[in-house]
C-alpha cells in the first residue's frame, strides 16, 4: 500500500507533520521577514506581511480539509477484514480536520497584531 | 506457522526457562530480558526519587520560616538545581521507560523487546550517568544554575566550578539510555505484536507509549546538542552562546525548551496511557471513546512540540511571534479535554469498583486538571508576565508533573504490583498513603499558588519577614513532610507485602489486557505460547487464555536449537511475517557503558588523551556488538532446516534491524535540523554575528569529496539491489569499492578541515561550521567502517543471497550521510555565499 493511500497509517500524522512544517515557516518566516524587510511599525496590523500569513493560512486550512474529505471518503463503510483501514481513514480525516483549525488559529493573531513589534 | 507442542506444560516451562533466564550470580549482569531491565530502571528510578525528595525536603527546611540560614545561598541553589534534575531526568522519564519496557511486551502478547541488548545498555548509561551527576553532589561542587542551565549563568565565566560540567556530560550520558528506549520501544510494538493484533486491536496503552518513544526520538536530540555545544563552549572555548563572538544566550533556550516542553508530555502521556488501562478494568467496562482518544494521543504528540517559546514569555520576542506560541498553548488543551471526558465518561457508564489504585486515578483527575487549568492561564501572554519566575509558576508545575504523573505511576505500582510479586498490597496501609500524599501534596502547593502571587520569587533561599510569606511558606513545608511521611508509608506498604501481602488469585482485578494471562510472578519467557489476538479484550473475552498459552497450544511452543524466537508481525494488520531470533544474556551492553563511562569522568577531569582510548574502546565494542549478529555462531547460522513459513528475520529484507536503523535516523536527523536551527537562528538573531573577511572553507576539495561520496553510495545501493534482484556475484567487491570511496570522502573532508583556517573560539560562525565538520565526518568514518565489516561478512559466510539482512540494514545510513552532506553544503557553504553577494 503506497504512503498515500488515505487507508495507510502514514495519514494518521501526515496533516499534523503539515502543520508543523506551517508552525516553524511562520516563526522562522517571520523573524527572516522582519530582520530583512520589516513593514512600518506605524501600519500596525495592516501590512504586507500580515495579509500573507492570513492568506497562506487560509489555502493551508482549505487543501487540509480537502484532504480531510478524502480521507472520510475513503473509509471503507463496512469493517474489512480486521477493521484496520476504516479505523485508519477516519482517524486521518481527523486528524487533518484538527490540522486546518489549528493552522488557520495560528494565523489569527495575525489580524490585529503587528508583525514585527 | 509454528507447531503446537504435545510437550507437558511443566517440561515446556523448564525449556524455555533455561532458554530465557538469566545466568545465576554475577552474571546476571549480562541480563538483557525486558522483564529484568524494566524492573531494574524501575528500582533505580525510585532511588533517585528518594534522593530528589530528600533534596526537596532541605528546600522546605530551610523557606519554613523568613530569615532562616539553615543552608547558605550556594547549598541552596545546588539543592534546588539537583532536586528538578534529579526527579526529571534521573526520575520521571526512567521510570516510565522502565515501566513501558516491562509491560509493552506482556500486553502486545510477545516474549521480549525487539533489541534486548540496547535495553540492558539503556540501563546502564541510565545508572552510570545518573551516579556521575550525584556523585558531585558527594564532592560538593554540584550544578547550581538551576535545573534548564541557562546561559550566561552556566558558562565558563558566571560558572567555573564543574557543576555544569556534570549536568552537561551526565545527562548526555543519561539521554543515550532515553534515545534507546524510545528506538527499542517504537520497533517493538510497530513489528512484534501478537498475530492479527491489528493497530486498532492494539492495547490503548501501547498507542500511548508509542507516541511517547517517537516524542523522545524528535524532543531529545535538541538538548543533546546544546549539552555538547554548552560544553564545548565551557571546555574549549568555542563560541556558541557568548554575545560577543556572535553567539547568543537565547539559542540555549530555544534548543533547552525544544526538548523540555515536549518533555512534559513525554512524561504525561505514559502516566495517562496507565490512566486509560486503569480506569476501564475498574469500571468493569471498554474504554469509551477509543479512537477519540487514539486522535487525542497523536494531535498531542504533535502540538505539544509547538509549546517550547511560552516558556520564553518574558526574553523579548515579537507580540506576534508570542501569539503563535500562546494559541498553540492552548491547542493543546483540546486533546487532553477529550481524555479526560473520555475517562469520565467511561466511569459514568460503568459499575466502578474503587479499589486502591482507583483512589489514586481519582486523586490523578484532581490534582491533574487543576494543573491544567493554571496551564491555560500560564498561556495568557500577560499574565504569564506577571507571574514569571515566582512561585505560582513552581506551584503549577508540580501540579501537572505529580498529578499527570506520580499519581497515575503510584496507581499503576499498585495495579500491577501483584504481576511482579504474585502478592496483593495492604488496603488499609495503602489508604493512609494516599490520604496523607494527597493532602500534603495539596497543603504545599495549593497554597504556593499564593505565595506567587503574592510575588515571591522562585529560586531565593530565604526572604524578609515584612514580605508577608512567612505563614504560607510555613504551610507548605508542613505540607511537604505530610507528603514525605505519605510517600514513606507506600513504600512500607509495598515492602511488606512483599512478605506478608495475600497471594495474588490468576488475573486479580479482571482486567482486559494479555499482560494478566502471564504467570504470576512473571516468568523471564512471559508466554509459554504465543496466541492470535483478535479483540482489545483478549482476557474479557478468552478468559481461559492463560491455561492455553501455559499449556502450549498456541504459536512458536518448540524451542529450536536454544534460540531465544519470537513472532515480528506486519506493522498495519498484526499478521506474523518472520520469526526474529533475539540475543541471548550478553556482557556486551555492560561494556559498552563503562567504556561510555570512562569517555565522561575523562572529560570531565580533562584528561583528553584517555578520553579519545576509551572512545575507541566505545567503538570496539559496539562493532563488536553488530558482529555477532545474524548468522554468526553466537546468533543463528545458517542451517539446512532453518524456518521457512514463517523464514527468521536474518534471512529476509525487512527485518526489525532496518526498522530500528530508520527510527535511529529520525533522532539523529533532529540533532542535525537542530544544528541547522542553530546556524539560522545566530544569523538572523544573534545581536553580534559577524562572518569572516573570507571564506574559511575551499569550496572544490570539498565538492569533490561529496562526489565521492555520492559515487560511494551509488554503488553501495546498486549492490544492495542486485541482492533484492536475486545475485550476490559482485557483492563482496562492490562493497569493497563503496568503502574504498567511502575513505577517500572521509580523507579529503578531513583535508578540508586541517586546511581551514577556521577559529571557532573567536567567532560562533566558525564553530557552528567546524561542528558541522565534525558531524559528516564522524558519519562518513561510521558508514564506511560498516562496509568494511560488511564486505568481511560477506567473505566470511556471514552475508549472502541466503542471508541479505544486513547489507540492506546499512544502506540508509548511507543514503543518510549523503543528504546531511549535501543539505550542509547548500547551508552552510552556498547559501553563506549568496547572502554576501546580496
Amino acid at each position: 500500500m503506497s504512503v498515500w493511500s488515505p487507508l495507510h497509517p502514514a495519514q494518521l500524522v501526515f496533516g499534523l507533520v503539515i502543520w508543523s512544517g506551517w508552525f516553524v515557516l511562520l516563526y522562522g518566516g517571520l523573524s527572516v521577514a522582519c530582520e530583512f524587510a520589516p513593514p512600518p511599525d506605524k501600519r500596525g496590523a495592516v501590512t504586507w506581511l500580515n495579509g500573507v500569513m492570513l492568506f497562506c493560512g487560509a489555502i493551508l486550512a482549505v487543501l487540509l480539509s480537502w484532504l480531510a474529505r478524502r480521507c472520510w471518503n475513503a473509509a471503507p463503510a463496512h469493517d474489512d477484514g480486521d477493521g484496520s483501514g476504516r479505523f485508519v481513514a477516519r482517524i486521518a480525516a481527523a486528524v487533518y480536520l484538527i490540522a486546518a483549525l489549528a493552522a488557520f488559529a495560528l494565523t489569527l493573531p495575525s489580524v490585529v497584531l503587528p508583525p514585527c513589534v | 506457522m509454528s507447531e503446537v507442542t504435545n510437550k507437558p506444560a511443566e517440561e515446556l516451562h523448564e525449556e524455555l526457562e533455561r532458554v530465557w533466564g538469566n545466568k545465576p550470580g554475577w552474571g546476571a549482569a549480562s541480563a538483557v530480558n525486558h522483564t529484568t531491565v524494566g524492573l531494574r530502571f524501575l528500582i533505580t528510578g525510585l532511588g533517585f526519587f528518594l534522593v530528589g525528595g530528600l533534596l526537596a525536603m532541605l528546600v522546605r527546611t530551610q523557606l519554613a520560616l523568613p530569615e532562616q540560614d539553615i543552608v547558605g545561598p550556594e547549598l541552596y541553589n545546588q539543592l534546588f538545581t539537583m532536586h528538578g534534575t534529579v526527579m526529571m531526568f534521573l526520575f520521571a522519564i526512567p521510570v516510565l521507560e522502565g515501566a513501558a519496557m516491562y509491560l509493552i511486551p506482556k500486553m502486545i502478547g510477545t516474549r521480549d523487546l525487539v533489541f534486548p541488548r540496547l535495553s540492558a545498555l539503556g540501563y546502564y548509561c541510565y545508572l552510570f550517568g545518573g551516579l556521575i551527576i550525584l556523585s558531585s553532589l558527594v564532592l560538593q561542587i554540584a550544578p547550581d544554575a538551576g535545573w534548564f542551565m541557562y546561559t550566561p549563568l552556566s558558562n565558563a565565566e558566571f560558572s567555573p566550578g564543574k557543576g555544569p560540567d556534570f549536568w552537561l556530560i551526565g545527562i548526555t550520558f543519561v539521554e543515550i539510555s532515553a534515545i534507546s528506549a524510545g528506538v527499542e520501544l517504537v520497533v517493538s510494538i510497530l513489528r512484534t505484536r501478537a498475530n492479527g493484533m491489528a493497530l486498532n486491536k492494539m492495547p490503548i496503552f501501547c498507542w500511548y507509549i508509542l507516541a511517547m518513544a517517537l516524542m523522545i526520538i524528535f524532543g531529545f536530540p535538541p538538548l543533546i546538542l546544546g549539552s555538547i555545544l554548552l560544553e564545548l563552549e565551557r571546555a574549549a572555548g568555542w563560541v556558541f552562546f557568548d554575545v560577543v563572538g556572535g553567539g547568543d544566550p537565547l539559542l540555549w533556550q530555544h534548543l533547552f525548551w525544544l526538548f523540555g516542553h515536549p518533555e512534559v508530555y513525554i512524561i504525561f502521556l505514559p502516566a495517562a496511557g496507565i490512566v486509560s488501562t486503569l480506569i476501564p478494568v475498574f469500571a468493569q467496562r471498554p474504554l469509551v471513546g477509543y479512537r477519540w482518544i487514539v486522535l487525542a494521543i497523536i494531535v498531542m504528540g504533535f502540538i505539544s512540540f509547538g509549546l517550547w517559546v511560552h516558556h520564553m514569555f518574558t526574553v523579548g520576542i515579537p507580540q506576534l511571534a508570542l501569539a503563535f506560541f500562546s494559541i498553540a498553548s492552548m491547542l493543546v488543551a483540546i486533546p487532553t479535554a477529550i481524555q479526560i471526558f473520555a475517562w469520565l465518561a467511561t466511569l459514568w457508564t460503568g459499575k466502578v469498583v474503587f479499589r486502591l489504585p482507583m483512589l489514586w486515578i481519582l486523586g490523578f483527575l484532581i490534582v491533574f486538571v487543576a494543573g491544567g487549568l493554571t496551564g491555560v492561564m500560564l498561556a495568557l501572554v500577560p499574565f504569564n508576565w506577571q507571574v514569571h519566575d515566582t512561585h505560582f509558576v513552581v506551584a503549577h508545575m508540580h501540579y501537572v508533573l505529580v498529578g499527570g504523573m506520580l499519581f497515575p505511576l503510584v496507581a499503576g505500582f499498585y495495579y500491577w504490583l501483584p504481576h511482579v510479586s504474585g502478592r496483593m498490597p495492604s488496603d488499609t496501609l495503602g489508604r493512609w498513603g494516599f490520604w496523607l500524599f494527597f493532602g500534603g501534596f495539596n497543603m504545599t502547593f495549593l497554597l504556593m499558588h499564593l505565595t506567587g502571587l503574592l510575588g515571591m520569587p522562585r529560586r531565593v533561599y530565604t526572604y524578609d519577614a515584612e514580605m508577608g510569606w512567612g505563614w504560607l511558606n510555613l504551610l507548605s513545608s508542613v505540607g511537604g513532610f505530610i507528603m514525605a511521611i505519605g510517600v514513606a508509608v507506600i513504600i512500607l506498604d509495598i515492602t511488606l507485602h512483599f512478605r506478608f501481602g495475600r497471594k495474588a488469585k490468576s488475573n486479580p482485578w479482571n482486567a482486559d489486557t494479555l499482560e494478566w494471562a502471564t504467570p504470576m510472578p512473571a516468568s523471564a519467557y512471559n508466554f509459554a505460547s504465543l496466541p492470535d489476538i483478535d479483540t482489545r479484550h483478549p482476557m474479557w473475552e478468552h478468559p481461559n487464555l492463560p491455561e492455553t498459552i501455559e499449556q502450549g497450544h498456541h504459536g512458536l511452543s518448540e524451542v529450536m536449537y536454544e534460540r531465544r524466537d519470537i513472532f515480528g508481525s506486519d506493522a498495519i494488520t498484526g499478521k506474523v511475517r518472520e520469526v526474529i531470533h533475539l540475543p541471548t544474556n550478553s556482557w556486551l551492553p555492560l561494556q559498552t557503558a563503562l567504556m561510555i563511562a570512562v569517555v565522561c569522568i575523562s572529560l570531565l577531569v580533562k584528561v583528553y588523551p584517555l578520553a579519545l582510548v576509551a572512545s575507541l574502546g566505545v567503538l570496539f565494542f559496539a562493532l563488536r556488538w553488530g558482529w555477532h549478529n545474524g548468522a554468526h555462531p553466537v546468533a543463528s547460522p545458517w542451517r539446512d532446516d532453518d524456518p521457512v513459513d514463517p523464514p527468521l528475520h536474518s534471512r529476509t529484507f525487512d527485518g526489525p534491524g532496518l526498522w530500528g536503523m530508520v527510527v535511529s535516523l529520525m533522532a539523529n536527523g533532529t540533532l542535525y535540523v537542530s544544528l541547522l536551527f542553530g546556524w539560522f537562528y545566530l544569523w538572523t538573531a544573534a545581536p553580534q554575528w559577524s562572518v569572516p573577511e573570507e571564506a574559511p572553507i575551499s569550496i572544490w576539495p570539498l565538492l569533490a569529496s561529496g562526489l565521492a561520496l555520492s559515487a560511494a553510495v551509488l554503488i553501495y545501493r546498486f549492490a544492495v539491489t542486485q541482492l533484492r534482484n536475486g545475485s550476490d556475484a559482485r557483492l563482496q567487491k562492490m562493497l569493497w569499492i563503496a568503502a574504498g570511496l567511502g575513505a577517500l570522502h572521509v580523507g579529503l573532508l578531513a583535508w578540508v578541515l586541517i586546511a581551514a583556517p577556521l577559529k571557532p573560539s573567536d567567532l560562533a560562525h566558525d564553530a557552528v561550521l567546524s561542528v558541522m565538520l565534525y558531524y559528516l565526518l564522524l558519519h562518513a568514518g561510521l558508514a564506511t567502517i560498516f562496509t568494511v565489516l560488511q564486505a568481511l561478512r560477506v567473505r566470511i559466510g556471514y552475508v549472502s543471497l541466503r542471508l541479505p539482512y544486513e547489507p540492506v540494514v546499512v544502506q540508509p545510513f548511507w543514503i543518510y550521510t549523503l543528504g546531511v552532506f549535501w543539505m550542509s553544503f547548500a547551508a552552510f557553504v552556498l547559501l553563506p555565499m549568496v547572502w554576501e553577494v546580496g
